[in-house]
């Protein structure tokens, strides 16, 4: 559908009016975090003393000392874990949702809505309601600070919600293409490799990026699960910065910087696709 | 011929049961098997190590009755849940209808307005707790313009508390109700807009004859949405304000937290789960009437 929408907005009073307040708030969106960059290359006297203007060198002490270990924040370690849990998660995630949401799309089962009432049943389910059983739970397995302790949980907790993102998607997925494709000579395993694969790698990709956010994310099982301080994950390591008696802000906005911009990064390749991953589904055509 | 028939069905619902099965059996032994035992759990009075013993309502008797944490805990829920939720939802409205009507920049709105949203609330509170630090970012502002009588220790105001966690919401999330009402705007018909303009209408005028009816339905949808969301916030009052000054910042989160884990009262704090989790089913029900979800 062409969008082209003229701009009168009963004068060009009421559009400079308009750009005004959005830019306003543009601010108000951005500085916080230009903020935040920018104290990361300052020495903490400078952040104090130099609050609204730029690093008067590029100070990368702050960086340095906050990696490795320090006053027992062991950052890479965190970002490490957080790293390693996330991709294992994403990994068994897909494994079990991509088969699962293409199954309910595509192929003919009997009790099939019983299935998906009962996904969209857990999907609404908040950790709380689980957190005390599946800590004791967890424990009794003896994985607690062990990685599988918060994979297990990330993955099954993010599956009802992976598999029927990927089967709107699916369930869009016109067979005619694939028919034309096996007119057109291809078997059945061509047929999909050729055809349907890269199709849905869009799709696939924003289901995953946003698993990745809400996994990379997650705070409150973490902080349960992962008591060990080598074990910790990066959202849990970086609480250490929050008490009073840190008073050293140069560190620990290297370390809030270092966290935000994986994120970040991922936003300003992938933003078209985690806003399209979000909506699909939601909105009906 | 029939019988040839009725295996390929066979067949194929086996092959479905097959790639649902394992991930479905997973996520009830993670999600659905520790659910219920919250609710089992919510009767008994137990340590979490060592004998429990079966205490019938007690546990919900108390809460309701004598935990004045509970009661702070339950108001400051309602009210945050409101205040985010509306918040976000009629800011990020305003945007999408501002960003739809192609001002110039408006990509560049859209994308700066989505961006907080991906970033981990963990790392937002730790910032913002920086920004309303008593020596932060708030207060040299205010002495840089000559306000130096605004300045106080923010976070430490009982009254403003709350008020602030709910305004790092809402600077955290404003995009997100955003996209969907303007992914529910790309789906209206230009022409409407068109005979709109024919008839006289000015611009504000279409906004409320045009597109908020035709997005009643995006509007339930997000609302349903961030109030499920918003109700069982638990890091960012955790991180901001750790329930204070001096608890009056405890939501339902946080005290499920603090009764299972500082003091140790498993049972009593499964009540918790279990008004989390009936919470989650009615909006739930809410939200799958809302959006029409058919099979």
């Amino acid at each position: 559908m062409k969008r082209y929408k003229k701009n009168e907005f009963g004068g060009p009073l009421n559009n400079t009016v308009m750009l005004f307040f959005m830019f306003l708030w543009s601010i108000f969106q951005l500085f916080p975090l230009v903020w935040l960059f920018l104290s990361s290359f300052k020495p903490t006297v400078d952040i104090q003393t130099n609050m609204f203007g730029f690093p008067k060198s590029f100070y990368l002490e702050n960086f340095n000392f906050s990696f490795f270990n320090y006053k027992g924040i062991l950052l890479g370690t965190y970002i490490k874990n957080s790293m390693i849990i996330t991709l294992a998660s994403l990994i068994i995630l897909m494994l079990l949702s991509l088969p699962a949401a293409y199954a309910i799309a595509k192929l003919k089962i009997r009790g099939k809505n019983i299935l998906i009432i009962i996904l969209i049943a857990m999907m609404g389910i908040p950790i709380h309601s689980a957190m005390v059983p599946l800590y004791y739970f967890i424990a009794k397995l003896g994985l607690l600070s062990n990685y599988f302790g918060l994979i297990f949980p990330y993955v099954a907790f993010n599956f009802p919600f992976s598999t029927l993102l990927l089967q709107t998607f699916f369930r869009q997925f016109p067979n005619e293409i694939i028919e034309a494709s096996k007119i057109d000579g291809c078997s059945s395993f061509g047929a999909f490799t050729k055809v349907v694969f890269p199709i849905s790698l869009g799709a696939v990709s924003s289901v995953m990026i946003i698993m990745f956010l809400n996994i990379w994310n997650e705070f409150l099982f973490s902080l349960i699960i992962m008591k060990n301080n080598a074990a910790k994950t990066l959202p849990v390591g970086l609480m250490a910065f929050r008490g009073q008696y840190v008073v050293d802000w140069g560190p620990m906005f290297a370390a809030l910087a270092i966290s935000v911009i994986p994120p970040i990064i991922l936003y300003f390749i992938f933003h078209r696709n985690i806003i399209k991953g979000m909506t699909a589904g939601a909105i009906k055509e | 011929m029939l019988n040839k028939i009725r295996n390929i069905r066979i067949k194929e619902s086996a092959l479905g049961y097959v790639f649902i099965l394992p991930g479905f059996i997973f996520t009830l032994i993670f999600v659905a098997y520790p659910v219920l035992s919250s609710i089992a759990l919510s009767f008994l009075k137990w340590k979490g190590r060592g004998p429990f013993e079966f205490v019938g309502l007690a546990n919900y008797i108390n809460m309701f009755t004598k935990d004045l944490f509970f009661k702070t805990a339950l108001q400051n829920s309602i009210i945050f849940s409101l205040g985010a939720a509306l918040g976000t939802v009629l800011l990020g409205f305003i945007f999408a209808v501002i960003i739809d009507l192609k001002i110039p920049f408006h990509k560049f709105f859209k994308f700066i307005f989505f961006l907080p949203v991906v970033i981990s609330i963990v790392s937002t509170s730790l910032l913002w707790l920086r920004i309303l630090d008593p020596y932060g970012l708030l207060n040299t502002l205010l002495a840089k313009l000559h306000l130096e009588s605004l300045q106080q220790i923010w976070l430490g105001n009982p009254k403003l508390a709350l008020l602030l966690i709910i305004v790092v919401t809402i600077w955290q999330y404003n995009g997100f109700p955003m996209i969907f009402f303007l992914a529910g705007m790309q789906n209206i018909d230009d022409g409407i807009y068109e005979a709109a303009k024919i008839d006289g209408a000015s611009t504000i005028r279409r906004v409320f004859t045009v597109t908020i009816p035709l997005l009643k339905n995006v509007f339930a949808i997000i609302l349903t949405l961030q109030l499920i969301f918003t109700l069982k916030v638990f890091d960012i009052v955790w991180i901001m304000t750790n329930e204070g000054p001096a608890g009056s910042t405890a939501v339902l989160g946080t005290q499920l937290y603090v009764n299972a884990f500082h003091a140790n009262k498993f049972g009593y704090a499964s009540v918790i789960s279990v008004i989390l989790f009936i919470l989650a089913i009615i909006f739930s029900i809410i939200y799958i009437k809302v959006s029409g979800y058919r099979e």
